[in-house]
Protein backbone atom coordinates (compact mmCIF):
# COMPACT_ATOMS: atom_id res chain seq x y z
CA UNK A 1 0.00 0.00 0.00
CA UNK A 2 2.09 2.46 -1.51
CA UNK A 3 4.69 2.53 1.30
CA UNK A 4 1.82 3.86 3.86
CA UNK A 5 -0.14 1.61 6.13
CA UNK A 6 -3.49 2.78 5.27
CA UNK A 7 -5.05 -0.27 7.01
CA UNK A 8 -3.16 0.48 9.80
CA UNK A 9 -3.85 4.02 10.01
CA UNK A 10 -7.83 3.71 9.75
CA UNK A 11 -7.68 0.85 12.66
CA UNK A 12 -5.90 3.32 14.49
CA UNK A 13 -7.77 6.26 13.99
CA UNK A 14 -10.64 6.52 11.75
CA UNK A 15 -13.51 6.04 15.11
CA UNK A 16 -11.69 8.81 16.65
CA UNK A 17 -11.83 10.92 13.24
CA UNK A 18 -15.39 10.18 12.53
CA UNK A 19 -16.70 10.51 15.72
CA UNK A 20 -14.96 14.34 15.40
CA UNK A 21 -16.02 14.62 12.07
CA UNK A 22 -20.02 13.80 12.97
CA UNK A 23 -20.01 16.26 16.15
CA UNK A 24 -18.59 18.56 13.58
CA UNK A 25 -20.44 18.31 10.46
CA UNK A 26 -23.91 16.66 11.94
CA UNK A 27 -23.90 14.67 8.59
CA UNK A 28 -23.49 11.05 8.19
CA UNK A 29 -22.83 11.31 4.34
CA UNK A 30 -20.39 14.33 4.90
CA UNK A 31 -19.09 12.45 7.52
CA UNK A 32 -18.53 9.59 5.21
CA UNK A 33 -17.07 11.78 2.29
CA UNK A 34 -14.47 13.56 4.69
CA UNK A 35 -13.29 10.38 6.08
CA UNK A 36 -13.01 9.05 2.35
CA UNK A 37 -10.93 12.30 1.76
CA UNK A 38 -8.55 12.32 4.15
CA UNK A 39 -7.79 8.90 3.75
CA UNK A 40 -7.38 9.23 -0.87
CA UNK A 41 -5.40 12.44 0.15
CA UNK A 42 -2.76 10.07 2.66
CA UNK A 43 -2.54 7.72 -0.49
CA UNK A 44 -1.98 10.32 -2.85
CA UNK A 45 0.58 11.59 -1.03
CA UNK A 46 2.64 9.20 1.63
CA UNK A 47 4.95 11.71 2.51
CA UNK A 48 2.23 14.06 4.45
CA UNK A 49 2.71 12.03 7.52
CA UNK A 50 6.44 11.41 7.25
CA UNK A 51 6.90 14.90 8.84
CA UNK A 52 4.47 14.75 10.98
CA UNK A 53 5.37 14.28 15.15
CA UNK A 54 1.60 12.78 16.41
CA UNK A 55 -0.03 10.84 13.58
CA UNK A 56 -3.50 11.34 15.45
CA UNK A 57 -3.07 15.27 15.83
CA UNK A 58 -1.71 15.25 12.13
CA UNK A 59 -5.14 13.91 11.07
CA UNK A 60 -7.06 15.41 13.60
CA UNK A 61 -6.07 19.05 11.75
CA UNK A 62 -6.57 17.29 8.58
CA UNK A 63 -10.66 16.41 9.62
CA UNK A 64 -10.71 19.82 10.92
CA UNK A 65 -9.79 22.00 8.36
CA UNK A 66 -11.92 19.64 5.84
CA UNK A 67 -14.94 19.66 7.95
CA UNK A 68 -13.97 24.14 7.93
CA UNK A 69 -14.32 23.99 4.12
CA UNK A 70 -17.12 22.07 3.88
CA UNK A 71 -19.18 24.15 6.47
CA UNK A 72 -18.34 27.26 4.79
CA UNK A 73 -19.25 25.83 1.60
CA UNK A 74 -22.74 24.76 2.39
CA UNK A 75 -22.78 27.85 3.66
CA UNK A 76 -26.90 29.62 4.41
CA UNK A 77 -28.46 27.15 2.65
CA UNK A 78 -26.80 24.53 4.92
CA UNK A 79 -27.59 26.80 8.39
CA UNK A 80 -31.14 26.93 7.38
CA UNK A 81 -31.55 23.27 6.83
CA UNK A 82 -29.97 23.07 9.87
CA UNK A 83 -32.31 25.00 11.81
CA UNK A 84 -35.45 23.63 10.62
CA UNK A 85 -34.01 19.60 10.91
CA UNK A 86 -36.69 17.95 12.60
CA UNK A 87 -33.68 15.27 13.78
CA UNK A 88 -30.33 16.41 15.07
CA UNK A 89 -27.68 13.79 13.68
CA UNK A 90 -26.13 12.83 17.18
CA UNK A 91 -23.11 11.66 17.93
CA UNK A 92 -23.54 9.44 20.48
CA UNK A 93 -24.32 6.03 20.61
CA UNK A 94 -28.11 5.01 21.77
CA UNK A 95 -28.41 4.39 25.29
CA UNK A 96 -30.88 1.72 26.38
CA UNK A 97 -32.38 4.00 29.63
CA UNK A 98 -34.49 6.69 28.76
CA UNK A 99 -33.32 8.85 31.23
CA UNK A 100 -29.84 8.54 29.57
CA UNK A 101 -31.44 8.76 26.11
CA UNK A 102 -32.76 12.04 26.78
CA UNK A 103 -29.78 13.36 28.23
CA UNK A 104 -27.41 12.22 25.22
CA UNK A 105 -29.90 13.75 22.92
CA UNK A 106 -29.98 17.33 24.85
CA UNK A 107 -26.52 17.46 24.68
CA UNK A 108 -26.32 16.47 21.08
CA UNK A 109 -28.49 19.42 20.35
CA UNK A 110 -26.48 21.74 23.15
CA UNK A 111 -23.23 20.99 21.14
CA UNK A 112 -24.86 21.67 17.74
CA UNK A 113 -25.82 24.87 19.32
CA UNK A 114 -21.90 25.51 19.52
CA UNK A 115 -20.25 27.29 16.93
CA UNK A 116 -17.75 24.58 15.21
CA UNK A 117 -14.50 26.46 16.89
CA UNK A 118 -15.65 25.51 20.15
CA UNK A 119 -17.25 22.59 19.35
CA UNK A 120 -13.82 21.04 17.77
CA UNK A 121 -11.95 21.99 21.18
CA UNK A 122 -14.75 20.54 23.61
CA UNK A 123 -14.87 17.58 21.57
CA UNK A 124 -11.24 17.07 21.61
CA UNK A 125 -10.89 17.57 25.31
CA UNK A 126 -13.39 15.45 26.35
CA UNK A 127 -13.93 12.57 24.02
CA UNK A 128 -10.34 12.69 22.99
CA UNK A 129 -8.62 13.65 26.37
CA UNK A 130 -6.42 15.91 24.54
CA UNK A 131 -4.65 18.15 26.78
CA UNK A 132 -4.64 22.12 25.46
CA UNK A 133 -1.38 22.01 24.30
CA UNK A 134 -2.02 18.76 21.75
CA UNK A 135 -5.82 20.58 21.15
CA UNK A 136 -3.82 23.98 19.88
CA UNK A 137 -0.90 21.79 18.13
CA UNK A 138 -3.36 19.82 16.12
CA UNK A 139 -5.82 22.81 15.46
CA UNK A 140 -3.33 25.37 15.46
CA UNK A 141 -4.54 27.82 17.69
CA UNK A 142 -2.90 29.77 20.06
CA UNK A 143 -3.07 27.54 23.78
CA UNK A 144 -4.90 30.05 25.39
CA UNK A 145 -7.42 30.14 22.82
CA UNK A 146 -7.89 26.12 23.25
CA UNK A 147 -8.16 27.01 26.92
CA UNK A 148 -10.54 29.70 26.34
CA UNK A 149 -12.85 28.40 23.86
CA UNK A 150 -12.74 24.90 26.16
CA UNK A 151 -14.25 27.05 28.86
CA UNK A 152 -16.59 28.98 26.75
CA UNK A 153 -18.35 26.16 25.71
CA UNK A 154 -18.35 24.12 28.34
CA UNK A 155 -20.32 26.90 30.22
CA UNK A 156 -22.86 26.84 27.67
CA UNK A 157 -23.00 23.02 27.55
CA UNK A 158 -23.52 23.28 31.45
CA UNK A 159 -26.02 25.83 31.40
CA UNK A 160 -28.13 24.08 29.05
CA UNK A 161 -28.00 20.92 30.94
CA UNK A 162 -28.22 21.76 34.20
CA UNK A 163 -31.78 20.95 34.76
CA UNK A 164 -31.09 17.46 33.46
CA UNK A 165 -28.10 16.29 34.85
CA UNK A 166 -29.39 17.76 38.71
CA UNK A 167 -32.19 15.18 37.76
CA UNK A 168 -29.69 12.48 37.07
CA UNK B 1 -22.17 20.93 40.95
CA UNK B 2 -18.86 20.69 40.73
CA UNK B 3 -17.34 21.52 37.33
CA UNK B 4 -15.17 18.04 37.41
CA UNK B 5 -18.12 16.38 38.15
CA UNK B 6 -19.84 17.49 35.32
CA UNK B 7 -17.18 17.25 32.47
CA UNK B 8 -16.72 13.48 33.69
CA UNK B 9 -20.44 12.88 33.12
CA UNK B 10 -19.30 13.99 29.46
CA UNK B 11 -16.69 12.59 29.10
CA UNK B 12 -18.60 9.06 30.23
CA UNK B 13 -21.35 9.70 27.09
CA UNK B 14 -20.23 7.26 24.79
CA UNK B 15 -19.58 7.84 21.05
CA UNK B 16 -21.43 6.42 17.98
CA UNK B 17 -19.27 3.89 16.31
CA UNK B 18 -18.18 4.27 12.78
CA UNK B 19 -20.06 2.05 10.24
CA UNK B 20 -18.06 -1.11 9.93
CA UNK B 21 -18.95 -1.09 5.96
CA UNK B 22 -16.82 2.06 5.47
CA UNK B 23 -13.53 0.37 6.45
CA UNK B 24 -13.60 -1.49 2.99
CA UNK B 25 -15.39 1.06 1.19
CA UNK B 26 -12.85 4.13 1.91
CA UNK B 27 -9.60 1.74 1.94
CA UNK B 28 -10.64 0.44 -1.23
CA UNK B 29 -10.88 3.96 -2.52
CA UNK B 30 -7.70 5.41 -1.21
CA UNK B 31 -5.88 1.85 -2.31
CA UNK B 32 -7.49 2.34 -6.15
CA UNK B 33 -5.59 6.05 -5.99
CA UNK B 34 -2.47 4.92 -4.55
CA UNK B 35 -2.18 2.22 -7.37
CA UNK B 36 -2.99 4.77 -9.83
CA UNK B 37 -0.40 7.03 -8.83
CA UNK B 38 2.07 4.32 -8.36
CA UNK B 39 1.64 3.50 -11.84
CA UNK B 40 1.98 6.93 -13.19
CA UNK B 41 4.90 7.84 -11.13
CA UNK B 42 6.01 4.19 -12.61
CA UNK B 43 5.47 5.05 -16.31
CA UNK B 44 7.25 8.44 -15.91
CA UNK B 45 10.42 7.46 -13.96
CA UNK B 46 10.57 4.21 -17.11
CA UNK B 47 10.05 6.82 -19.78
CA UNK B 48 12.54 9.88 -18.76
CA UNK B 49 15.27 8.33 -17.29
CA UNK B 50 15.94 6.32 -20.28
CA UNK B 51 14.59 9.04 -22.47
CA UNK B 52 17.62 11.47 -21.04
CA UNK B 53 20.37 9.16 -21.08
CA UNK B 54 19.98 7.93 -24.59
CA UNK B 55 19.59 11.84 -25.59
CA UNK B 56 22.97 12.26 -24.22
CA UNK B 57 24.43 9.26 -25.83
CA UNK B 58 23.56 10.65 -29.20
CA UNK B 59 24.74 13.78 -28.41
CA UNK B 60 28.41 12.70 -27.26
CA UNK B 61 28.40 9.90 -30.20
CA UNK B 62 27.19 13.10 -32.55
CA UNK B 63 30.35 15.18 -31.45
CA UNK B 64 32.52 12.08 -31.26
CA UNK B 65 31.81 9.67 -34.02
CA UNK B 66 33.69 11.30 -36.86
CA UNK B 67 37.49 10.99 -35.75
CA UNK B 68 36.99 9.24 -32.40
CA UNK B 69 40.80 8.09 -32.49
CA UNK B 70 41.27 12.00 -32.74
CA UNK B 71 39.53 12.74 -30.02
CA UNK B 72 41.06 10.44 -27.86
CA UNK B 73 44.58 11.34 -29.24
CA UNK B 74 44.04 14.86 -28.31
CA UNK B 75 42.89 14.50 -25.16
CA UNK B 76 45.97 11.84 -24.17
CA UNK B 77 48.00 15.10 -25.45
CA UNK B 78 46.36 17.30 -22.81
CA UNK B 79 46.33 15.00 -20.07
CA UNK B 80 50.22 14.68 -20.98
CA UNK B 81 50.33 18.58 -20.63
CA UNK B 82 48.61 18.89 -17.85
CA UNK B 83 51.05 16.34 -16.05
CA UNK B 84 54.21 17.77 -17.00
CA UNK B 85 53.03 21.24 -16.03
CA UNK B 86 51.97 20.09 -12.39
CA UNK B 87 55.02 18.08 -12.04
CA UNK B 88 57.30 21.25 -12.62
CA UNK B 89 55.73 23.36 -10.29
CA UNK B 90 55.83 21.24 -7.74
CA UNK B 91 59.58 20.44 -8.17
CA UNK B 92 60.33 24.69 -8.20
CA UNK B 93 58.46 24.83 -5.17
CA UNK B 94 60.58 21.76 -3.80
CA UNK B 95 63.38 23.66 -4.44
CA UNK B 96 62.57 27.43 -3.50
CA UNK B 97 61.74 25.59 -0.24
CA UNK B 98 64.95 23.64 0.38
CA UNK B 99 67.55 26.06 -0.97
CA UNK B 100 69.22 28.01 2.33
CA UNK B 101 69.17 31.73 2.85
CA UNK B 102 72.74 33.45 1.32
CA UNK B 103 75.03 33.85 3.90
CA UNK B 104 76.60 37.22 4.53
CA UNK B 105 79.91 36.48 2.97
CA UNK B 106 77.89 36.13 -0.16
CA UNK B 107 76.14 39.16 0.19
CA UNK B 108 79.36 41.59 0.65
CA UNK B 109 80.89 39.67 -2.92
CA UNK B 110 77.95 40.41 -4.19
CA UNK B 111 77.87 44.24 -3.54
CA UNK B 112 81.71 44.41 -3.75
CA UNK B 113 81.48 42.92 -7.30
CA UNK B 114 77.95 45.80 -8.25
CA UNK B 115 80.48 48.50 -6.71
CA UNK B 116 83.22 47.55 -9.70
CA UNK B 117 80.72 47.64 -12.30
CA UNK B 118 79.74 50.40 -11.77
CA UNK B 119 82.98 51.92 -11.75
CA UNK B 120 84.11 50.35 -14.56
CA UNK B 121 80.74 51.61 -16.61
CA UNK B 122 81.12 55.31 -15.19
CA UNK B 123 78.60 57.54 -13.95
CA UNK B 124 75.59 57.97 -15.94
CA UNK B 125 75.44 61.48 -17.51
CA UNK B 126 71.72 62.76 -18.50
CA UNK B 127 71.38 65.76 -20.14
CA UNK B 128 69.57 68.44 -18.97
CA UNK B 129 66.88 67.95 -21.43
CA UNK B 130 65.97 65.13 -20.38
CA UNK B 131 66.64 66.19 -16.27
CA UNK B 132 62.99 66.43 -15.21
CA UNK B 133 62.09 70.13 -13.92
CA UNK B 134 60.89 70.38 -10.62
CA UNK B 135 57.38 71.04 -9.90
CA UNK B 136 57.77 74.00 -7.71
CA UNK B 137 55.03 77.13 -8.54
CA UNK B 138 57.04 80.31 -9.70
CA UNK B 139 56.78 83.44 -7.61
CA UNK B 140 53.75 85.36 -7.44
CA UNK B 141 55.24 88.06 -9.13
CA UNK B 142 56.80 85.88 -11.68
CA UNK B 143 53.44 84.35 -12.46
CA UNK B 144 51.83 88.43 -12.87
CA UNK B 145 54.78 88.70 -15.68
CA UNK B 146 54.11 85.82 -17.50
CA UNK B 147 50.12 86.98 -17.56
CA UNK B 148 51.09 90.29 -18.82
CA UNK B 149 53.72 89.10 -21.77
Amino acid sequence: MCGLDLERLYDEHAEALYAFLLNLTRDEADTRDLLQDIFVKLARAPDLLASARDERAFLIRLAHNAAIDLIRRRGTRAKTRDQFAAEIISPFAPASDPDEQTFRATLAEALAELPADQRAVVHLKLWEGLTFEQIADALDIPLNTAASRYRYGLDKLRERLRPLYEEL
Amino acid sequence: MKPDDFEHKLQRQPLKAIPAEWRGEILTAADEVGTARRAVRGRLGEASLPNWFSTLNAQLSTLLWPHPKAWAGLAAIWILILAVNFSMRDQSQVLAEKSSPPSPEVIVELRQQQRLLAELIGPRDTSDADRSKPLVPPPRSERAEMVAV
